[in-house]
C-alpha cells in the first residue's frame, strides 16, 4: 500500500480513509472488469461485500436482532421491511435509485442533526462505508438472498481470512482482515543490508531520501554525552566524562559513542535505567492496592532481579521463561522463584467482603492480559467476553491462555538470598518495624482494657445508645489492629522469601493479611479451576471446555509449528507457554521487545503502541527495519546490550535534535516519524529527582536492597488516608540521608500513597502496564519544582558542595553550569547569576534560619466510623527519634544560601530538564 | 507551614514580574488544557462534541455540577427509604450461604429495624428520617432516586465505579469527562476541583483521576489543611523580592536556551507553565478566603459550629468555585461505613452535613444558580437490612449492599419534588426503575448537555466513553 511509507499527517484517520479508498477503487475496478461475463450486478456486489456486513455489525443490534424491540420501529432484516421505514422517516428511508436523498444514507453520513446513526460515536461508519450505502441505494438497492450473497462473497471478497482455534460464531470465523493489519503475526521478512552500511541508517535513510528530506547533522558533544548518559543509566554525566567524551567525539564521533556506550553499559546503573523501563511495563509496586493496600514485603527482590538481569545481559528468551515459569523450570533456584513475582505484580486484594471465586478470577484475567501485553503486544482482555472485534483473537484463545494459569497459585516461598542481592539496611528496616509495632501494641493494650471494662457494664441484648466509651475508642482499636496487621507483614521484608507462585489445586482462602504459605502437597486438597469459556465473561457461566494454549493466529500466520500444550492437570503449563513465547519462530516476541528497546532510546516505537501490535495499534513506520532488528536480535543471542550497541552506533541516534532548515522537515514529516532529527525529550520523574541528588552530591548510588523511604511532601506524608477499618500510619522517611537519598527506583512504591513529586512529573500509576511515559507539561510541575522543600533542600546541598570546592565567584558559577548542564557558562550567564547570587546573599544575611524540629510523635484528627465524630489520637514516629536531617539552612552561611537560589533556578531551567 | 507569596505580592506586581521576564508570550492560564482538549477532540474526529458543547448552553439547563460524595456507603434504610417491614421483623434470624456469598454476608444474620423515625417532608411528602431537620425544608427541591445499583461491595472498587464507571480504577472520573466535554469557564482555575475530607478515601487520588484523558483534566484537590494546593507557595522564609527575581533569572536562562531552539513548542509550553502556576497562586487564595462572605451566610452553612464547620466550609467553597466558573466540584463527607453503632454514627454524620447541604441548596436557589447547577448526593452503595451482630451483639449496624441505595439530585433540570424508583419491602434490592450506575452517569452527562455516546476519547485502540459500553438516560429523573 503506497500510503504506508510514513507520509501520513493524521495517522489513524488518514490511513484508514486511504486504505478504504483504495479498496473501494480496486473493488470498483474489479466490478467493471467482470461486468461482461458476470451474473451479478454491481449493486448486488456492493450489497454482499460492503453493505450487508455493515448492517450486520453496526445496525442489527437495534434494528432486527430482536424483532420485539425495534429501535424507532425500524426493521432492517429484509428489503421489504427497510422500504417500509420506521417512525422517523417512513418511506424516505430508502428511495430506490436516490442514494443521496435517502435518509438511510443521510443518518449514517451524519447529515441529519439529532439522528446520527449508529448512536455511539465509537461505531461511526467511515466515509467510504457511507458511500457504499449511498451507491447501493442509487443502484436500486438490490437485496440478493443468502445463497447468492455467499456466492458473491466467495468470488470477490477482499481481505484475508485467518485460521484461528475456533470462534464463538461462524461469521467471526469466516471474517476477513485487511492484510496490512496482520503484519505482526507474519514471519519476519528480512532484507539484506548492503555490506558496509549501518543497517539502521540504511533503512531510515532510504525513506528520508524517498521524500527528499536531508537528515540533520551530528549532535554537538554536550547533547550527545547527556543523551547517552541519561539514556543508558538515567543519570547525568560527570564533568570528567563530559571532558573525555567531548575530546574523543571531536576526534571520531563513532568511536567515541561506541566506547562511551560500553562504559555506560558496564556500570550497574545501566540495569537500573533499563530495569525501570521494564518495571513500567510490568507494574512493579511494593503494595497490593485497594482497601488495605497491604505491603508486598518481598516484591523488591523482583525489582532487583530485573536490574541484575539487565546488567548481566541475560538472554531475553531466558528472561521470558524465568518470569513466566521460573518455578516450573527449577523450584530450587531462588532466582527463578523471585522472577515469577512478575505474575503477581498487578493490584490485587481479597477481603471479607469479596467472594473468593471472583477475586481469584480477577487475578486470572489480570495475568492473562498482562502476559499478553508484556510479551506479545496484545491486550487480551478485549477477547474475554466476545471474539476480538478487530484482531484474529477468538475468545477461545483467551480462555486457552487463561487455562495455562488455572493451576497457578500464590505463595510467598522460601528463597535463599543470592550473592548479588543487597542486604544493606536490613537491621534498620527491622528496627523501625519493631518499634512501630511496639508502640501500637502498647497503645492497643491500654485501649483494649478500657473497652473491656466498659463493655462489661453494658447489659441487655441490643443497645443502640451510649456505651460510655470515648468517641474514638472503638475506632482507635480497629485502626491499631489493622496497623499491627499491616506492619507485621513488613517484618517479612528482610526474610529469605520470594513473592512467587507454585503449581497446584486452588484452595479457597479467606485471609491474605499474612504470609501466604505453600501447601506441602499441592495436589491433595482444593479444586481444579474449570478450563472453560466463561460465557459473557461471567465466572458463574460455564461454556465449552478449552485446553491450554496461546494465540492461534500467531501459529497459523506466523508459520510456527503448532505447539501442543500439555493438558494434564499436573503438567507444567506455564513452562509450555513460556517456551511458546520464547520460541525464535514466534513472530511477536522479538518484534515486541525490539520495538520497546527502540522506543526507550528514541522516545517512540517503530510501531507506535508497544503494548498493542494488533490492528488497532499504530502500524510500524519502518516495518522492514523492525523485522531486521528482530531477526538480528535473535541471531545475536537475544542480547539487549548488543541491540543497544547497534542502535547507538547508528547515525540516526547521533543526530542533532534541531535541523538547520526546520521547515523542510516540518513540511514533509511533521511528526518526525522519519527520524530526520533526534527527538528531544524531558527527563522522567525519576531522572529529575536522581539528577538533582547527583549534582548536589547527596546521591547514595548503592544498587538494590529493601525499599528506601525518601522525604516526600510533608502535607502528603501526614495526610490521613482511609483503609478498610481504619486510617493508615503516617508516612515516615528513613532516618538517615544515606538511606533516604537513594535512586528513585528504590523508593518504596505504595499504590495507595504516591509521591506527589513523581506523580506530577508523570510517573505512571502501577495499576496498568505503561508502554511509554507520558510527558505532558502542567502547571503543578512548576509549583513543585519551584516551591517544594525537597527541591530547595537539593539546591542548598548543591550550593554548599560548590562552595566547598571553590570560593571564587565566577568559578563557582562555572562549576554549577558544568554539573547541572554539562557545559560552561557564557559571560552573560556568569554575570546575571553572580548578580543574582549577590542580591540573594544580601537578603539572606537578614534572615536567621533555625533548625527544623522533628517530632517523634504527632496527634492526628479523623472522623470515627463508629460514632461519626472527630477524634484525636497520638501516633509514634520512630523514624524521627534518631532522625538525621539533610543539610539545613541553619547549617550554612548567607553566601551559601544566596547561591542556593541560583541553584534552584538551574534545577528549574529547561536546559536541566530537557535532553537535546 | 508556608506563608502566602501572593499576600505579599499584589496581583499587578505578580503579573508584572512575570510579564517582564516572559516577553511577548500571551498570558492565559489554563490555555494548555483548552489546547489539549481541542486537539484531542479534533484528533479523535470528534467534531460533534464541539457542536454539542456550543449547543449545550442553549439547549440544556445544567452548566456545572456539585457532587456531594458520601464516602463509606450511607444507609438508604436510615436516611431516605423507610421500611416498616423491618420493624416487624426486627431480630428475625436467618442464614445465608453459597459460593457467591462473601465472608461478610454469610453465617447467622438478623434483620434490624432502623433506629430513626421518619417524616414526610415538604409538599411532595418526601421520606426522610427526622435527623434531616434542615434538609426537610428544601425537600421540594430534591429528586430522590432509589433504583441505582453498583457491582461491588468493597469500598475502593465501588468508589471507583461511582466516580469513574470502572471498578478497578485507572479510568477518568466523571468530573474529568465533563471538563473534557465542556471545557473550562475560568482560565485560571482547574475545571475539576475536589474537596476531600480529613482522610483521603479508600483508593486515594484514583477517585479523581484523569485516567487516559490528558493530565490537565485531572481533579485538583483543595486540601482542608495545610497548603490548599500542594506547593502552591514558596517556603515561608522566602521573601517576595527573592521569589520574583528568581523567576526573572529563570526566564532569562530559558529565553537564551529557547533562542537556539526555534519552533520547540514543548519548551515554550514549559515556560508558559510557570506563568500558569503563578496565576493559580493569585486566584486560588482569593477563592478559598471566605472573608468576603457575610456572617449570616457563614452561620447558615453552620460554619463556626464544631459539628458542621468542616462540611459547611466545603459546601460554601463549592458554591464559590462554581460561581467562578469551575465546572465540576466534588465534596467528600464520611465515613458512613456504619457496620455497628449506626444510630450514633449515622446520627452524627447526618448532623454534620444536614445544615450545610440545606444551606447550599437555598443559597444556590437564591442566587439563581440552582437552575443551571446540578447537585448530586450519593454514596458508593447502600446498606443491608440485616446484620451479623458484630461486637458481641451489643450495638448494631448494617453491612454493604450493592443492590440498593438512595441518592438525590437537585437543580440542573432534574424533577424536583419527586421520588423515582423503589426498593423491595425490606429494602434489600431495588425493584422499580432499576438502573446500573452507568445510566446515572449517562444521565448526569445528558443534563449537562453531553451525549455519552458522542463524548469519546480514542485510547488503546478504542473510542472510550464514560459508560464503557453505552447506557441510557434515566428519563424519569428529568424535569
Amino acid at each position: 500500500m503506497t500510503i504506508k511509507n510514513g507520509n501520513e499527517v493524521k495517522p489513524r484517520f488518514y490511513i484508514s480513509t486511504c486504505l478504504l479508498f483504495v479498496i473501494v477503487v480496486v473493488l470498483a475496478g474489479r466490478l467493471r472488469a467482470g461486468e461482461q461475463e458476470d451474473e451479478f450486478s454491481q449493486g448486488e456486489k456492493l450489497f454482499a461485500l460492503r453493505v450487508q456486513p455493515i448492517f450486520a455489525l453496526k445496525c442489527a443490534a437495534c434494528h432486527g436482532d430482536d424483532p420485539q424491540e425495534l429501535g424507532g420501529e425500524f426493521d432492517m432484516r429484509n428489503r421489504v421491511s427497510v422500504l417500509r421505514g420506521g417512525e422517523s422517516f417512513g418511506e424516505e428511508v430508502l428511495i430506490s435509485g436516490k442514494g443521496k436523498e435517502s435518509f438511510l444514507y443521510r443518518v449514517v453520513a451524519h447529515l441529519e442533526d439529532g439522528y446520527e446513526m449508529p448512536p455511539k460515536l465509537a461505531d461511526r461508519l467511515t466515509e467510504e462505508e457511507t458511500w457504499s450505502i449511498r451507491d447501493w441505494i442509487t443502484a436500486g438497492a438490490p437485496w440478493p438472498d443468502d445463497k447468492r450473497i455467499l456466492k458473491i462473497q466467495k468470488k470477490y471478497a477482499e481481505g484475508e481470512q485467518v485460521q484461528t482455534s475456533k470462534a464463538l460464531s461462524d461469521d467471526w470465523q469466516n471474517r476477513r482482515y485487511e492484510s496490512e493489519k496482520l503484519w505482526a503475526y507474519r514471519p519476519l521478512s528480512v532484507e539484506n543490508v548492503p555490506s558496509g552500511s549501518h543497517p539502521i541508517d540504511w533503512f531510515l535513510d532510504r525513506k528520508l531520501a524517498a521524500v527528499g528530506i536531508q537528515a540533520a547533522g551530528d549532535a554537538p558533544p554536550i547533547a550527545m554525552v547527556r543523551r547517552m548518559s541519561f539514556g543508558l543509566t538515567g543519570l547525568p554525566p560527570t564533568a570528567d566524562e563530559v571532558a573525555r567524551f567531548t575530546k574523543a567525539y571531536n576526534n571520531d564521533p563513532a568511536d567515541a559513542v561506541n566506547d562511551f556506550a560500553d562504559n555506560l553499559m558496564a556500570s550497574p546503573h545501566y540495569g537500573e535505567q533499563f530495569g525501570q523501563h521494564w518495571l513500567d511495563v510490568t507494574r512493579y509496586a511494593d503494595s497490593a492496592g485497594f482497601a488495605n493496600d497491604f505491603a508486598r514485603p518481598n516484591a523488591w527482590r523482583y525489582r532487583d532481579y530485573v536490574v541484575e538481569s539487565f546488567n548481566n545481559d541475560k538472554r531475553f528468551d531466558q528472561f521470558v521463561r524465568e518470569q513466566i515459569a521460573g518455578d516450573e523450570m527449577d523450584d530450587q533456584n531462588p532466582e527463578y522463584l523471585i522472577a515469577t513475582g512478575f505474575l503477581r505484580m498487578g493490584p490485587w486484594e481479597h477481603t471479607g467482603m469479596s467472594v473468593f471465586k471472583e477475586t481469584r478470577q480477577y487475578w486470572l484475567d489480570d495475568v492473562t492480559d498482562s502476559v499478553g501485553q508484556t510479551f506479545l503486544g496484545h491486550a487480551m482482555q478485549c477477547a474475554k467476553c466476545h471474539d476480538h472485534k478487530f484482531d484474529p483473537v477468538p475468545t477461545r484463545d483467551y480462555y486457552s491462555m487463561m487455562a495455562v494459569f488455572s493451576t497457578t497459585q500464590f505463595a510467598d516461598r522460601n528463597a535463599k538470598f543470592l550473592r548479588s542481592e543487597s542486604r544493606e539496611n536490613f537491621k534498620q528496616a527491622d528496627d523501625w518495624v519493631s518499634k512501630k509495632l511496639g508502640y501500637y501494641n502498647d497503645q492497643l493494650k491500654v485501649i483494649g482494657d478500657r473497652i473491656k471494662a466498659q463493655k462489661k457494664n453494658e447489659k441487655g441484648e441490643i443497645k443502640v445508645g451510649d456505651d460510655g466509651l470515648a468517641p474514638g475508642d472503638l475506632s482507635s482499636q480497629a485502626r491499631m489492629k489493622k496497623a499491627v496487621q499491616r506492619h507485621s507483614l513488613e517484618k517479612l521484608r528482610t526474610k529469605p522469601i520470594a513473592h512467587a507462585v507454585y503449581t497446584g489445586k486452588t484452595v479457597k482462602r479467606n485471609n491474605f493479611n499474612k504470609r501466604i504459605m505453600m501447601f506441602k502437597q499441592p495436589w491433595e486438597q482444593g479444586v481444579l479451576d474449570p478450563d472453560v469459556i466463561f460465557t459473557g465473561g461471567s465466572v458463574y457461566s460455564h461454556g465449552e471446555a478449552v485446553v491450554p494454549g496461546a494465540l492461534s493466529a500467531a501459529e497459523s500466520l506466523g508459520q510456527m509449528e503448532a505447539a501442543a500444550f500439555p493438558t494434564a492437570a499436573q503438567a507444567k503449563r506455564r513452562l509450555a507457554l513460556a517456551n511458546w513465547i520464547a520460541n525464535p519462530k514466534n513472530p511477536l516476541t522479538a518484534r515486541v521487545i525490539v520495538n520497546r528497546v527502540w522506543a526507550w532510546h528514541f522516545g517512540k516505537g517503530i510501531a507506535g503502541n508497544p503494548n498493542n501490535f494488533g490492528g488497532t495499534g499504530k502500524p510500524p513506520t519502518h516495518p522492514a527495519l523492525l523485522d531486521y532488528l528482530a531477526s538480528r536480535f535473535v541471531e545475536d543471542g537475544w542480547s539487549i546490550k548488543k541491540l543497544n550497541r547497534l542502535i547507538v552506533s547508528s547515525k540516526a541516534y547521533r543526530r542533532s535534535s534541531t535541523h538547520s532548515v526546520p521547515q523542510s522537515v516540518n513540511d514533509r514529516d511533521p511528526k518526525n516519524q522519519l527520524y530526520a532529527t533526534f527527538g528531544a525529550r524531558r527527563l522522567s520523574a525519576e531522572e529529575i529527582r536522581d539528577a538533582m541528588l547527583f549534582v548536589s552530591g547527596e546521591l547514595n548510588s548503592d544498587v538494590g536492597g529493601v525499599p528506601a523511604r525518601p522525604n516526600i511532601n510533608l502535607d502528603v506524608a501526614f495526610q490521613p488516608r482511609a483503609l478498610m477499618g481504619g486510617t493508615a500510619s503516617v508516612y515516615e522517611p528513613d532516618p538517615t540521608p544515606q538511606q533516604r537519598n537513594r535512586r528513585t527506583l528504590y523508593a518504596e512504591k505504595l499504590r495507595g500513597l504516591r509521591d506527589p513529586f513523581l506523580e506530577t512529573f508523570n510517573q505512571p500509576v502501577p495499576d496498568d502496564s505503561c508502554e511509554l511515559r507520558e510527558n505532558s507539561t502542567i502547571a503543578p510541575q512548576a509549583l513543585t519544582l519551584f516551591n517544594a522543600e525537597e527541591v530547595h533542600a537539593r539546591a542548598l546541598a548543591f550550593a554548599a558542595r560548590l562552595l566547598k570546592e571553590s570560593q571564587d565567584d565566577e568559578e563557582v558559577i562555572q562549576m554549577a553550569f558544568r554539573d547541572a548542564m554539562g557545559r560552561s557558562a557564557t559571560k552573560d550567564e556568569v554575570q546575571v547569576c553572580t548578580a543574582a547570587w549577590l542580591a540573594r546573599t544580601k537578603d539572606e544575611a537578614k534572615l536567621h534560619p533555625k533548625p527544623t524540629e522533628f517530632k517523634a510523635k504527632i496527634s492526628r484528627t479523623v472522623k470515627s466510623e463508629k460514632t461519626g465524630q472527630l477524634y484525636t489520637f497520638v501516633e509514634h514516629l520512630p523514624a524521627y527519634e534518631n532522625y538525621v536531617p539533610d543539610l539545613q539552612r541553619c547549617d550554612v552561611d548567607a553566601r551559601t544560601r544566596g547561591l542556593s537560589h541560583v541553584c534552584l533556578v538551574l534545577f528549574n531551567s529547561n536546559e536541566f530538564a530537557y535532553l537535546d | 507551614m508556608t506563608k502566602n507569596l501572593i499576600a505579599k505580592l499584589s496581583r499587578r506586581e505578580a503579573l508584572y514580574g512575570l510579564g517582564a521576564g516572559l516577553g511577548s508570550i500571551a498570558l492565559s492560564s489554563f490555555l494548555q488544557a483548552e489546547e489539549n482538549r481541542a486537539t484531542s477532540l479534533r484528533y479523535s474526529g470528534n467534531t460533534q462534541i464541539f457542536k454539542a458543547t456550543t449547543n449545550a448552553t442553549a439547549k440544556t439547563k445544567a452548566k456545572r455540577c456539585i457532587f456531594l460524595m458520601m464516602e463509606g456507603g450511607p444507609s438508604h434504610l436510615d436516611t431516605f427509604d423507610p421500611k416498616p417491614e423491618l420493624t416487624k421483623r426486627h431480630l428475625e434470624k436467618f442464614k445465608r450461604s453459597g459460593e457467591q456469598e462473601s465472608a461478610m454476608s454469610s453465617g447467622d444474620r438478623y434483620f434490624v429495624k432502623s433506629p430513626f423515625d421518619f417524616i414526610k417532608a415538604g409538599k411532595c411528602g418526601a421520606d426522610m428520617s427526622t435527623a434531616w431537620s434542615h434538609l426537610a425544608t428544601v425537600a421540594d427541591d430534591l429528586c430522590f432516586y432509589r433504583g441505582c445499583q453498583v457491582e461491588s461491595v468493597n469500598h475502593p472498587t465501588a468508589c471507583y465505579q461511582v466516580n469513574t464507571g470502572n471498578r478497578f480504577g485507572g479510568d477518568p472520573a466523571v468530573g474529568a469527562w465533563v471538563n473534557y466535554g465542556l471545557g473550562s469557564e475560568n482560565k485560571n482555575l482547574p475545571g475539576f476541583v475536589v474537596l476531600p475530607r480529613d482522610a483521603y478515601p479508600q483508593g486515594g487520588a484514583g477517585n479523581w483521576s484523569n485516567g487516559f484523558l490528558p493530565a490537565s483534566f485531572q481533579g485538583t484537590p483543595l486540601r482542608p489543611t495545610g497548603s490548599p494546593v500542594l506547593d502552591l507557595n514558596s517556603p515561608d522564609w522566602m521573601n517576595r523580592q527573592s521569589a520574583r527575581e528568581n523567576l526573572d533569572l529563570l526566564a532569562k536562562l530559558n529565553q537564551k536556551h529557547l533562542a537556539s531552539r526555534e519552533g520547540r513548542s514543548d519548551l515554550e509550553a514549559r515556560v508558559k507553565s510557570y506563568e500558569l502556576a503563578y496565576r493559580m497562586q493569585v486566584e486560588v487564595p482569593g477563592v478559598i478566603d471566605m472573608e468576603g462572605e457575610n456572617q449570616t451566610t457563614l452561620e447558615s452553612y453552620g460554619i463556626g459550629k464544631p459539628e458542621t464547620d468542616a462540611f459547611g466550609r466545603k459546601c460554601l467553597l463549592a458554591r464559590r468555585l462554581v460561581e467562578k466558573g469551575v465546572r465540576f466540584v466534588q465534596a467528600y463527607a464520611g465515613n458512613w461505613d456504619s457496620h455497628d453503632y449506626i444510630a450514633k454514627a449515622h446520627g452524627s454524620l447526618i448532623r454534620s452535613v444536614d445544615q450545610p447541604i440545606a444551606a447550599l441548596i437555598k443559597d444556590l436557589k437564591q442566587r439563581g444558580l440552582l437552575e443551571d447547577t446540578l447537585v448530586v448526593w450519593c454514596g458508593e452503595f447502600g446498606r443491608t437490612p440485616d446484620n451479623g451482630m458484630r461486637g458481641g451483639g451489643q450495638s448494631y449496624g448494617r453491612d454493604h449492599n450493592a443492590k440498593a441505595m438512595s441518592m438525590w439530585f437537585a437543580g440542573g433540570g432534574t424533577k424536583a419534588g419527586h421520588t423515582v424508583g423503589a426498593t423491595n419491602e425490606i429494602g434489600s434490592e431495588a425493584v422499580e426503575c432499576v438502573h446500573h450506575i452507568r445510566d446515572v452517569h449517562v444521565t448526569i452527562l445528558h443534563l449537562l448537555g453531553l451525549d455519552d455516546n458522542k463524548l469519546t476519547y480514542y485510547h488503546a485502540g478504542r473510542h472510550k466513553q464514560l459508560s464503557q459500553f453505552g447506557g441510557e438516560v434515566i428519563t424519569e429523573l428529568l424535569a
